[in-house]
């Protein structure tokens, strides 16, 4: 039988970034696909060496626009601990805010793009709609929907005031109805089963093999999350659960990450409770003393991973910045072989790949 | 023939029921459908003169094909299913008017309405573009389950009536009752084959956006495309109307103005029913297209035949 290309990207309707696929088929089987990467490649992490530690806070948060925050968290992390700046307690709740209603918005936009690409148009109008209320929030607290620009060295931009505490709440009760009737429909909702299940496997294993984090290691059975594991911000201050599924499958992914959006929304109620009093930041040299220093943060899609060397000059003299969505590419070519060309878009999707954060 | 009839005869062509009334339906109901998924979806959906807008705008733009695309074929596929769809409207009793019935004509008005689907098929070939020729095998593919489905769906009604003529079924249906009733089984998977006809979700795997773009009329834009559009969006009236003609129509007497706001009303409610089912349900696989259709749906399609034979 013949074999056909399909090329998927790098503008493809199912790709909301540039990646591209080359699809071979035979019928509608994929036997075979190969990955082309860097369509997005800006060099941020060589800029970030022409730059001083306060101008990489802008430049940082370019890296993503889904998980803005949790890259100039991580960043800004790195260099307080260079500087060995004590973050007011007040600034790391307020950061630890913005991480999960990141987080929230960040699985919202997924779940929407999964329904989309399964032909679930009614799925992806609701969960794009629900996300509203988190960009609504973000925007009240810190100006901007997707890049908030609230992080810098030694703290916070912003303070809450008691407006922005209530928005929350009501935002927040609001939210955990819709996102718990989003879970009861995606469970018993048949043909989105039938779209999702026992497609894009990936075993503990491979999970291991690949060194995938996240939340697609977690829908494999494997148990890790920085936030408990090795605490940031004030983490160890809270309680949450850590959701974990077995399956491994497109579908255990999906019911993974509602899940996690549900601690997440727990996890601000329990910050906005117990916010502490006191200034959101302190003030930070400009210059950093050498030394090099390993940060790390569990953004939405898994860990984040920073490496900062300094030379005690206000530039750094290397910065490292490891994306979970690489070690996620690597493994797709593999989950594709021998499916359907049909279940491809599910599986691209099921991943939930930021593009623009694996190129940087 | 003399003036009068001639005249009744071009009103009949090009007025009612014939191009413009279908017309209008037909950009109608497109406007329903969008505006229903659009509020089951929580938006607020297109304002009613879209789909006249959309379309003008669309005839309006530059049409290009890539270069070697056969234009002849590429010119003609579209005209042929608009024109078979166009055809199979003058032997469909639409709006309740009298259509002239031949033993026989509920065939050709199964075939009639079956050609778009294969000219899309073949709209893929000549287009030759990797989305369009997997879009067209698709579509193929799916013909072969969905055609079937709807063909011994729809003859449930013949069978009960003894008769290949929609006349006929009409007249059976007024004598004893419509067919909705004792035959509500294969009226449900008459829609479903439908569907499938129309390419709606979620039998919309030939034009699955997230996997080959648009399928076959990727390649295709201004006219064509909007000839392929109103194609489709006549095909849903037609089709529709079918179904009301063999399922309901014992519910009026001919050419009333009460029957025609019967129909107009069941047009409204099946569309309905169709926009409800494509807000529900996420696109099939082509092999669980296949496996419902020829598992299921088929096989409890024939047993319902033979059911209504027995009677």
């Amino acid at each position: 039988m013949s074999r056909i290309t399909v090329p998927i990207g790098p503008q493809h309707p199912l790709l909301k970034e540039p990646l591209s696929f080359l699809v071979s088929l035979e019928g509608e089987k994929v036997m075979d696909s190969t990955l082309r990467l860097g369509y997005v490649h800006r060099g941020i992490e060589k800029l970030a060496e022409q730059r001083t530690y306060i101008q990489n806070v802008y430049l940082i948060e370019r890296i993503c626009g889904i998980c803005s925050h949790i890259h100039s968290t991580t960043y800004c992390q790195s260099v307080e601990a260079l500087l060995k700046l004590e973050v007011p307690k007040r600034g790391l709740y307020i950061r630890m805010l913005l991480c999960e209603l990141e987080r929230i918005h960040s699985h919202l936009l997924w779940l929407g793009v999964l329904a989309k690409n399964i032909g679930l148009n009614t799925l992806f109008m609701y969960a794009w709609r629900d996300r509203e209320i988190v960009l609504n929030i973000m925007e009240e607290i810190s100006g901007g929907r997707v890049s908030h620009a609230v992080n810098i060295i030694g703290g916070v931009r912003v303070d809450l005031n008691d407006k922005h505490l209530s928005l929350l709440q009501e935002g927040l009760r609001e939210l955990t109805i819709r996102v718990e009737e989003i879970l009861r429909a995606i469970e018993s909702d048949r043909s989105f089963r039938a779209r999702t299940r026992k497609i894009g496997y990936l075993s503990l294993e491979d999970i291991k093999r690949y060194c995938v984090v996240g939340p697609v290691a977690r829908a494999s059975g494997l148990d890790i999350d920085i936030r408990r594991d090795a605490p940031y911000a004030a983490y160890n201050e809270l309680s949450f659960e850590v959701p974990l599924m077995t399956e491994g499958d497109v579908w255990a992914r999906s019911i993974l990450r509602i899940l996690e959006t549900i601690q997440a929304i727990r996890l601000c109620t329990q910050i906005i409770h117990n916010l502490p009093d006191g200034p959101v930041s302190v003030s930070a040299p400009r210059k950093v003393p050498s030394g090099e220093v390993v940060s790390r943060a569990e953004a939405p899609r898994g860990e984040v991973f920073y490496y900062l060397r300094s030379d005690g000059s206000q530039k750094p003299a290397r910065l490292k910045v490891r994306t979970p969505t690489l070690t996620t590419l690597i493994t797709l070519p593999g989950q594709l072989k021998n499916m359907q060309l049909a279940d491809v878009s599910a599986v691209i999707a099921g991943v939930d790949l930021c593009i623009a954060c694996g190129d940087r | 023939m003399d003036n009068m009839n001639l005249l009744g005869l071009l009103f009949r062509i090009f007025i009612f029921p014939g191009f413009f009334f279908l017309l209008i339906a037909a950009l109608f109901l497109h406007w329903l459908d969008r505006k229903l998924i659009a509020r089951f979806q929580g938006r607020i959906g297109p304002p009613w003169y879209q789909p006249l807008a959309d379309l003008v705008k669309l005839f309006a733009k530059e049409d290009i094909l890539p270069s070697g695309t056969n234009l002849f074929f590429a010119a003609l596929l579209p005209l042929i299913s608009f024109a078979s769809v166009l055809t199979a409207s003058f032997y469909l009793p639409i709006a309740i008017q009298s259509a002239p019935s031949f033993q026989g004509d509920f065939i050709v008005l199964m075939f009639l309405l079956s050609l778009p689907s294969l000219m899309y098929f073949l709209a893929g070939w000549v287009t030759q573009g990797v989305y369009s020729v997997i879009g067209g095998n698709r579509s193929l593919l799916q013909y072969f389950s969905y055609e079937v489905l709807f063909l011994l769906a729809m003859s449930g009604t013949a069978i009960a009536s003894g008769s290949w003529s929609l006349a006929d079924i009409r007249l059976a249906q007024i004598k004893e009752s419509p067919y909705i009733f004792p035959q509500i089984v294969g009226f449900l998977f008459s829609l479903a084959g439908l569907i499938g006809k129309l390419k709606r979700e979620p039998y919309d795997i030939p034009k699955a956006k997230s996997e080959v773009i648009a399928g076959a009329l990727t390649e295709f834009s201004g006219k064509k495309l909007a000839l392929w559009y109103l194609t489709i969006q006549l095909q849903t009236v037609v089709g529709l109307s079918f179904l009301i003609h063999c399922f309901f129509s014992g519910f009026w007497q001919m050419s009333t103005f009460s029957g025609f706001i019967v129909f107009l009303l069941l047009l409204v409610i099946l569309q309905g029913m169709l926009s409800a089912i494509s807000a529900i349900y996420a696109r099939l696989r082509i092999d669980q297209l296949v496996y419902l259709n020829w598992y299921i749906f088929i096989p409890l399609t024939l047993l319902h035949n033979v059911y209504i034979l027995l009677k």
